[in-house]
Formats: C-alpha cells, sequence, structure tokens
C-alpha cells in the first residue's frame, strides 16, 4: 500500500533525479553545439510543458464534468502548431535575431523599447499567472490527500497537516528548486540547456504514466472502449450534448490557441529556449502528436470512473484514485510522479520566465535609473544583482500563487482556475499579431489595449473567482458596485444570457482590440517605434531591415567595456571586445567603436536585461544619442527609399530579362521558319525542275526541223503532255496546302456520311486498281457512320491513302486490304497493303512534305505532298491520320474521326 | 519539388479549415447520437481530424524549405 511518507520521500527523489539531469544536460548542452539535447525532439518535448496537472488531473475531471469541452484545450494549440509556418515561425526569427528574452521583452522591444510597456505586460502577466501556480499546487496537494486518504494508516506523518500547511510546503520546496535549477548563470541568450533537458524528461514521463494509467482503467479495468462506452450509457452518463459545442467551445479554443503563444513560459520555452529554427518543422507536427496520445484515454479515464466510482468522488484525481481503488500501487506511483512531473515543469519554467521578466523590467530600470553609475565595486556588480532578483521574483511569484491557493481554496475544479490565466495571458494576443503584422501599430495603441483587457478580464474573471471567499465580492457580484448593475462583472453593460467565461473574454478582447486599433490610428510613432515596427514586421525580408541600433554618438571603449563586463561578466565582454578588434585590425586598446559596434553590444546587453534596459544602459554611457534619433530616423527613411528603389530597378530589370527572352524566342522561331522556308523553296523548285527539264528538252527536239516520224513526234508530245499534267498536279498540291496551311479555303464541317466517302473512294479508283491487277480485299465494314467532315475532301483522302498503295506496291500479287469501323465513339478506317511497307526511319518522316518513301516506288509520280495535305484535313475534322500495326505485310494506314 | 508559394497556402488552407472542422457548426454535423465500434460518432471525428491535420501538417512541412542561417553568424550592422 502507498502511503503519504513514501509519495512525498520518492517526490523528493525525483526532484533530486531532475537536479542531476538538469546538472549534466547543461555541461553537455555547452560541451557540444551537436548534442541530442540540440536536437528537435529534446525542442518538441519541451514544448510539451503546456501539458501541466491540468492535463494530467483536470483535463479528466472536466471530461467527467463537461464531456468532450477538454478537447479545446488541445485543439487550439494543434491549430497554432499547424499553422506554424504565419504566426510561431516569424515570433522565433524575431527571438532570434533581436536576442529577445521574454514576452514582455518582446512586445517592448517591438513597440519602441518602452520599459513602462514592460513594466505593464510583466505585472499582468504575473497577477495572470498566480491562478495557474495556484492550480499546480492545489493538485499536488490534493494528490498527496489522495494517497493520504486511501488507506488506513497512509497518511503517516501528514496526520494532522491541512492543505494549507502541506501546499505551504510544497511551494517552498518548489521555490528552492526552481532556485537552485534555473537561476545558477545569466545566460547570453536567457537559454537553459539544462532545464530544458529536465522539461524534456518530465515530458516523457507524464506521457507514460498518463498513458500507463490510460491502458489499465481502459483495458485492464473497463474491458475497452466499447464497454466503458455502452456501460456509462446504460448508466445515464451521456457524452452527447447539443451544449458542449456551443459558443464556450469557440471561445475556449481560441484562449487556448493565444495561451500556446502568449503564456510566459510558452514563450520562454518556444522562442527564447530555441536553439535552431528548424525544430520548429518538427515541432509543427510532432507536439499536436504529443497532445493527441495525451488526450486519448481522457474520455475513457472520466466514463470509467464516474461509472464504477462511488458519488462525490474528486473526479480531478480520477486518474490517481482509479489504480489507488484497484489495489495497483505500483502504477498509482508512476501516477502520482506523472502528475508532480507535469504540475513541476509548469512551476518551474512559469517562475523563470516571469523572474526574467520581473528583473529585467522592474527591478534592473529602477536601479539603472537610481543609481547614476552602473554598480561600483568589484565589477559583477549587475550580474549579481540580476541573479538576486531573479532569484526574489521566483519566491514572490511562488507566494502569490500560494496565497491565491489558500484564498479560494474552496473551489474544487482544476479546468477552471487555468481558464483565468489563460484569459488573462490572451490579452497580449492582439498587441502581438498587431506587433508582427501590422506596421502602424503604435506603442500608445498597444498599451491601451492590453491595459483596457486587462481591467476587463480582472473585473469580469479574476475577481469573481473570489466569489465564493469574500461575501463582499459575492455582493457585489449581485448587485454591482455602488449598486449599479449596469457593472456587475458577469453581466458587464447590461449584457446577459452568456456564460461568465465567454462574457469575459468577449468583452475583454474586443475591447482590447478596438482600443488598440482605434489608439494607433489617433496617435503617431516615436521615430524608434517606427525602426522597430519595420525591423519586426518585415523580419523575413532579409537585408532589406535596418537594424535597431540607433545609439549614435562618441563613447570610449572604455566606456563600453566597463558596461559590458558588469552585464555580461569578464569573458564574454573581453571576447566581444577582442572580435571587434580583429575584424577593424587595431588592438583592442585603440578600438575606435563604430554605431554597428554599439549596436551589436546593445543586442548582446539586451540579450541578459532586456532592449529597454540594454537602451537605457548605453544611452548613459554614449553621448550624443539624444540628438541622433531624428537623424537616425532620416537615414531610416533614406534606406527605405533606396529600398523600393532598388526594388523597383529590380523589377524593371526583371521585365526587360523576360522580354529579352520573349524575343531571343521569337527571333529562333522565325529564323527555324526562315529555314523550313528554304528547304520548301528548294525542294519545290527541285520537284518543279525535272518535269521542266524533259519539257523543254522534248520541245527543243520537237522545234529542231529533222526527220521525225509521226510515232516519234507523238511520243514525244505525250510525254510534254504528260509532264506538264505532273507539273500541274504537283503546283495545285502546293497552292492546296499553303492555302491549307494558311486556314484558307476553308470548308465548313458539317455531318457527313464517312462510310459513304469511302465507298465513293474505292469506286474513283477501281480503273486504277484493275490496271495493276490489285486484288481488293474488304474487310468488315461498318453501316453508315456519321463525322462532322467535309464529304469531298474524305473522298480526297481515301483516295489518296488507296493509291498510296497502288503505287507503292511493287508485289508480284499487290492486295490491298480495306476496313472500317466504329469502335469507342470513333470511326476507324485502315488501309492496307502487302508492298514493302514503311522502313522503321521513315515512318515519322512520310508526314513531311516532299518525303516519299524511298526504297521502293516503280511510280514517282507524286510530289510527296498527298499525305501532309490528307494530314492536314483530317486534323480539320478533328481526326487522326497515322500508321497502324498491320496484317498484311506492308503498309497500314489508319484515319480515326470522332463519330457525332 | 511542388512550388513554394503553393505550399504556403497549402499550409495556410490547412490551419484555417482545420480550425473550421473543430468548432460549430461543422460539428454539428457529426454531433449524432450514433456509434461506430462502440465509440460514439463524435469521439472518432474529432480525433480522425486531428490526425489528418497531423499527418497534413508533417507532409507539408517536409517539402517546404529549411531554413539556412546567415554564412557569417550574427556579425553586426
Amino acid at each position: 500500500m502507498l502511503s503519504a511518507d513514501f509519495v512525498i520521500i520518492s517526490a523528493v527523489v525525483y526532484v533530486g533525479l531532475l537536479f542531476v539531469l538538469a546538472y549534466f544536460g547543461d555541461r553537455r548542452a555547452r560541451a557540444s553545439k551537436t548534442s541530442f539535447l540540440h536536437s528537435p525532439a529534446v525542442y518538441t518535448l519541451s514544448i510539451s510543458v503546456y501539458c501541466t496537472s491540468w492535463t494530467f488531473y483536470g483535463a479528466v475531471g472536466n471530461a467527467a464534468r463537461s464531456g468532450l469541452e477538454f478537447l479545446t484545450i488541445y485543439l487550439g494549440p494543434t491549430i497554432v502548431f499547424v499553422g506554424w509556418w504565419f504566426v510561431l515561425r516569424k515570433l522565433v526569427r524575431i527571438g532570434r535575431t533581436q536576442a529577445i528574452t521574454s514576452i514582455a521583452d518582446l512586445l517592448s522591444s517591438r513597440y519602441g523599447k518602452s520599459n513602462r510597456l514592460a513594466v505593464l505586460i510583466t505585472l499582468i502577466a504575473v497577477i495572470g499567472i498566480t491562478p495557474y501556480i495556484a492550480l499546480q499546487l492545489k493538485a499536488i496537494t490534493s494528490s498527496i490527500q489522495a494517497v493520504a486518504a486511501s488507506s488506513e494508516g497512509a497518511r503517516g506523518s501528514l496526520a494532522g497537516v491541512d492543505d494549507g500547511a502541506l501546499a505551504f510546503g510544497i511551494a517552498a520546496g518548489m521555490a528552492l528548486f526552481t532556485i537552485l535549477f534555473g537561476t545558477r548563470n545569466v545566460d547570453a541568450k536567457e537559454q537553459h540547456h539544462g532545464v530544458v533537458a529536465a522539461i524534456a524528461f518530465e515530458a516523457v514521463i507524464k506521457l507514460t504514466a498518463l498513458l500507463a494509467v490510460g491502458i489499465f482503467v481502459t483495458f485492464g479495468l473497463g474491458g475497452g472502449f466499447e464497454a466503458i462506452y455502452s456501460r456509462a450509457a446504460a448508466a445515464g452518463i451521456e457524452i452527447y450534448s447539443d451544449n458542449t459545442f456551443g459558443s464556450r467551445f469557440l471561445a475556449m479554443t481560441i484562449l487556448s490557441g493565444a495561451a500556446i503563444i502568449c503564456l510566459p513560459r510558452q514563450f520562454q520555452i518556444t522562442v527564447v529556449e530555441n536553439s535552431n529554427e528548424n525544430h520548429l518543422r518538427t515541432a509543427g507536427w510532432a507536439f499536436p502528436a504529443y497532445l493527441l496520445l495525451m488526450s486519448i484515454f481522457t474520455m475513457p479515464i472520466a466514463l470509467y470512473g464516474l461509472t464504477n466510482m462511488p458519488a462525490g468522488a474528486n473526479p480531478d484525481m480520477f486518474v490517481l484514485t482509479l489504480p489507488l481503488a484497484a489495489g495497483q500501487s505500483g502504477l498509482a506511483l508512476l501516477a502520482f510522479i506523472g502528475g508532480f512531473s507535469s504540475a513541476t515543469s509548469m512551476i518551474i519554467v512559469a517562475s523563470i520566465a516571469l523572474s526574467i521578466m520581473v528583473s529585467n523590467h522592474i527591478i534592473m530600470p529602477i536601479v539603472l535609473r537610481s543609481s547614476s553609475g552602473i554598480g561600483q565595486g568589484d565589477g559583477r556588480g549587475v550580474t549579481r544583482l540580476l541573479l538576486i532578483s531573479r532569484r526574489i521574483s521566483i519566491a514572490l511569484i511562488l507566494t502569490l500563487g500560494f496565497l491565491y491557493f489558500s484564498l479560494t481554496g474552496d473551489s474544487d475544479a482544476l479546468a477552471p482556475i487555468g481558464l483565468i490565466s489563460f484569459a488573462g495571458v490572451a490579452q497580449f494576443l492582439p498587441a502581438i499579431l498587431a506587433g508582427l503584422y501590422w506596421r502602424d501599430a503604435s506603442l500608445k495603441g498597444a498599451a491601451t489595449g492590453v491595459f483596457v483587457g486587462f481591467v476587463v478580464w480582472a473585473w469580469t474573471m479574476f475577481l469573481p473567482s473570489f466569489e465564493t471567499v469574500s461575501p463582499v465580492v459575492a455582493r457585489l457580484m449581485v448587485e454591482g458596485p455602488w449598486g449599479i448593475g449596469f457593472l456587475r462583472p458577469e453581466h458587464l453593460f447590461g449584457l446577459d444570457g452568456l456564460d461568465p467565461l465567454v462574457h469575459s473574454v468577449f468583452w475583454s478582447l474586443f475591447l482590447n482590440v478596438f482600443m488598440l486599433v482605434v489608439v494607433s490610428l489617433f496617435t503617431t510613432q516615436s521615430a524608434l517605434e517606427r525602426i522597430q515596427a519595420t525591423v519586426f514586421v518585415d523580419i523575413f525580408r532579409r537585408g532589406a531591415v535596418p537594424q535597431g541600433n540607433f545609439i549614435r554618438g562618441s563613447a570610449t571603449a572604455n566606456d563600453l567595456y566597463f558596461v559590458a563586463e558588469r552585464v555580461l561578466g569578464e569573458r564574454r565582454a573581453a571576447a566581444l571586445f577582442e572580435t571587434a578588434a580583429r575584424e577593424s585590425g587595431v588592438e583592442p586598446a585603440q578600438l575606435d567603436p563604430s554605431p554597428e559596434f554599439i549596436g551589436r553590444l546593445e543586442r548582446e546587453l539586451a540579450g541578459s536585461i532586456g532592449a529597454a534596459s540594454a537602451h537605457v544602459m548605453l544611452s548613459k554611457v554614449v553621448s550624443g544619442s539624444d540628438v541622433s534619433l531624428e537623424e537616425v530616423m532620416q537615414m531610416a527613411d533614406e534606406t527605405q527609399q533606396v529600398i523600393q528603389y532598388s526594388q523597383q530597378l529590380e523589377l524593371t530589370s526583371a521585365e526587360l530579362r523576360s522580354t529579352a527572352q520573349k524575343l531571343e524566342d521569337a527571333n529562333a522561331q522565325l529564323r527555324e521558319l526562315d529555314g523550313q522556308k528554304d528547304d520548301f523553296l528548294s525542294q519545290v523548285s527541285h520537284e518543279v525542275r525535272t518535269p521542266m527539264t524533259s519539257i523543254r528538252s522534248f520541245s527543243e527536239i520537237l522545234l529542231e526541223p529533222g526527220d521525225l516520224d509521226d510515232g516519234q513526234r507523238q511520243r514525244f508530245v505525250s510525254t510534254i503532255h504528260q509532264e506538264s499534267l505532273r507539273l500541274t498536279k504537283l503546283l495545285d498540291e502546293i497552292l492546296d496546302l499553303s492555302a491549307l496551311e494558311r486556314g484558307e479555303r476553308a470548308w465548313e464541317n458539317r455531318p457527313t456520311d464517312a462510310e459513304a466517302a469511302l465507298a465513293r473512294a474505292l469506286g474513283v479508283c477501281d480503273a486504277l486498281l484493275r490496271q495493276r491487277g490489285m486484288t481488293v480485299e474488304l474487310g468488315p465494314r461498318t453501316r453508315a457512320a456519321m463525322v462532322d467532315g467535309d464529304a469531298d475532301r474524305l473522298c480526297q483522302v481515301f483516295i489518296n491513302l488507296i493509291s498510296n498503295a497502288v503505287k507503292y506496291n511493287d508485289a508480284e500479287q499487290p492486295v490491298m486490304r480495306v476496313s472500317s469501323l466504329v469502335r469507342s465513339g470513333h470511326y476507324v478506317v485502315d488501309i492496307a497493303d502487302n508492298g514493302g511497307g514503311i522502313a522503321k526511319g521513315e515512318r515519322k518522316l512520310i508526314f513531311r512534305k516532299f518525303s516519299r518513301g524511298r526504297h521502293n516506288g516503280t511510280d514517282q509520280s507524286g510530289a510527296g505532298l498527298g499525305l501532309t495535305i490528307s494530314r492536314q484535313i483530317i486534323t480539320r475534322m478533328n481526326g487522326t491520320l497515322e500508321l497502324a500495326p498491320s496484317a498484311l505485310p506492308g503498309a497500314c494506314f489508319r484515319v480515326r474521326l470522332p463519330v457525332i | 519539388m511542388p512550388d513554394r508559394r503553393k505550399l504556403e497556402s497549402g499550409m495556410l488552407v490547412l490551419a484555417a479549415f482545420g480550425a473550421l472542422l473543430f468548432v460549430p457548426p461543422l460539428v454539428f454535423v457529426f454531433n449524432q447520437r450514433i456509434s461506430h465500434f462502440g465509440i460514439p460518432q463524435i469521439v472518432i471525428y474529432l480525433f480522425v481530424v486531428w490526425g489528418l491535420l497531423i499527418a497534413g501538417t508533417a507532409l507539408l512541412t517536409h517539402y517546404l524549405p529549411k531554413y539556412m542561417p546567415p554564412d557569417s553568424g550574427d556579425g553586426g550592422g
């Protein structure tokens, strides 16, 4: 049997293990840039710090109370990660190039490095996250109490200890652990590899534990999904509800989508701790997959718990109490550790993230403003100050969480507490999105929007969470402040009939966006804001963005080194200055700080203390920076103009290039056509020349007075006659072809009986066939087939094909086979012969002008244009003319025409 | 390799339509008192859409260009 003492000891041992893991993780990550700890898998697992004990315990409770509503918490982040290419990628790129340290730093940096905005964001984040930390304390406390209550004697040394004391112990332990864990040093980019390694490890533990419990409950106890669902239905527990998918479902999906971006700990892990932008590629699908695995057994566990646990059992603890009730101590311990993991990982990362914000944006600026110098004495002042302030912040944040827990300890569900935090941090979303995509979003707009949204949230959601413990709040809820019903927190401005969550989310985000947009439109941005807006919005236009280093003026290297050493530490400061000196080729002592170097230094400092503080710090050292702001603005404008000008130039030159390319193409085409024309002309001349030569020579013989007898004379004249006939035919064909090619001599395609045309052609050729003694085999013939064409032209094609079959057939017993059929909507005619056929190499050529089958052909009276013309005609009837495989040894021409 | 701009549009469509598939009114179509294999239809629907979104993202991401960091680290300016 598990006892409370035993699980507490296990928890302490587990924390010890985490510490060892973080320590070695840190050393390994520092030792090698390519270690496993820099892998996308570890990155994805660490993002799952999103799954806190709210997921581990609370989701089941939520599913038991409101059915499928629990899924919204995972669907929102799924959508955001599915679309990682758009928002997350931009955030990560900005975070990496601008050395962003927190979400407050991001917003402050975007809106003109304003420290006031950073303070506002930090305060809201601390207040907003307080309920969330309380939720974790509550979950751990409840889980220990659940173990303690599981059997007689399990209470052990917890006897007489109430929830409050237990929670205080847990909070104190957590604070100590987080301080040891997360504030051992101040890193360049606020990256904590050791912590990330430990968080990734915890992600594996909680997934394993939840899956183990899920499989055990579903298949071990419940007998499979089907049995659980049917038994629940039999017990009257319905997961169908028309109310599930209402405005609350939508609001929670939006909230969780906002939370995955805006929660300080998610921002810390996803953006600040990101060591390689390409890791997002994996996280984009792997993180939703992790969420899916985490929620696959939620519904079955909830249903099984509802049907089998005694009435009144806390559904939030089903994950732990079901194994306990089944007597599975080992599994119960695993479940406890899993829940503990999810709570600790959240507390660690959230308090590190918040402590960075508090120390960078609240404590540092106060110190900077109050002291004239930058820390005196031993030279490590700033670093130590940072560490101390972070430690105090962590203690403060956990104290606040504990206070909230003890004030609101009576409410029993986990999920509603978490939603309060989600709605609080969601107020950052409009400012973030506007900062990323809307150049004109101004500091005043963002600050007003966030502030108004926060006030509305605090009034409509945070305050009502104290309803059960404070009579004052309870009366306020019913009557409104000073009896003004118009301002009642859950019925603001008389808006009734909405779920309190939807009501609060609607008013806070609506007024937030409204103020952001309106104030931005009515105010003007300062010079620095405009620069930063450009840097953020155009982050993907590489090289086109002026970096935000606007401090100009003179400063000695000594002064700068003094500042750098105090923030970055001696080693890194020296390295930075030596690199710069090497680049400009001088001794470090003689380094003359260029504006670029000051800009780089500022970004390095910003990586440790935030953009606003770094800016203030350097402004103190660099003289003349005040005057140069306008100058820099001008520079930025000029740069912008140059960029636009060069883009225009680029565009124009691209157009020119494409025009030139088109011209070249056209030229090549013309040259080819010209070549074809030359070929054609020379072939025509050749074809014309042969008959002309014989006509001339015969007529010369006839002209000479001589002793030709009548028979000879007769033969010569008939030769001249034949040759001139051939010549006329050739010229006719050429004219016909060129007319066809140019689309002149067009005919109207009209329904024509192709079979009749074939019969007519056979009739016309009858004499020719007889003359050659050719046998005509008539193959299968179809009945009348109507095609779209011209009867005379079609007949011309058939005659041409038949006469070719006759002319080029040198077989001793010439045979021609004609068949026609209608197949799949086409009228097909095959005209085959048993001649020599067409050589393989010529098959493609025979449809060209003036090409004849060369190797045979006793009678070459044709000009070699017949097939070209035939093909042109058939093509104009939307058909094809080609060579087909033949049953006879010779060639087989096939005409295919679509039947209408 | 498919056109990068079309891939980006594909990502946008996947995210936008994925979001639409999870919220009313499209969910209403599947929110019926029907079970398949003993599991309520709406549960199957939500998890299948979820799984398809994951697969779709993995597929599109595979073809999207990787980020190439600039050559010289983060030199100044």
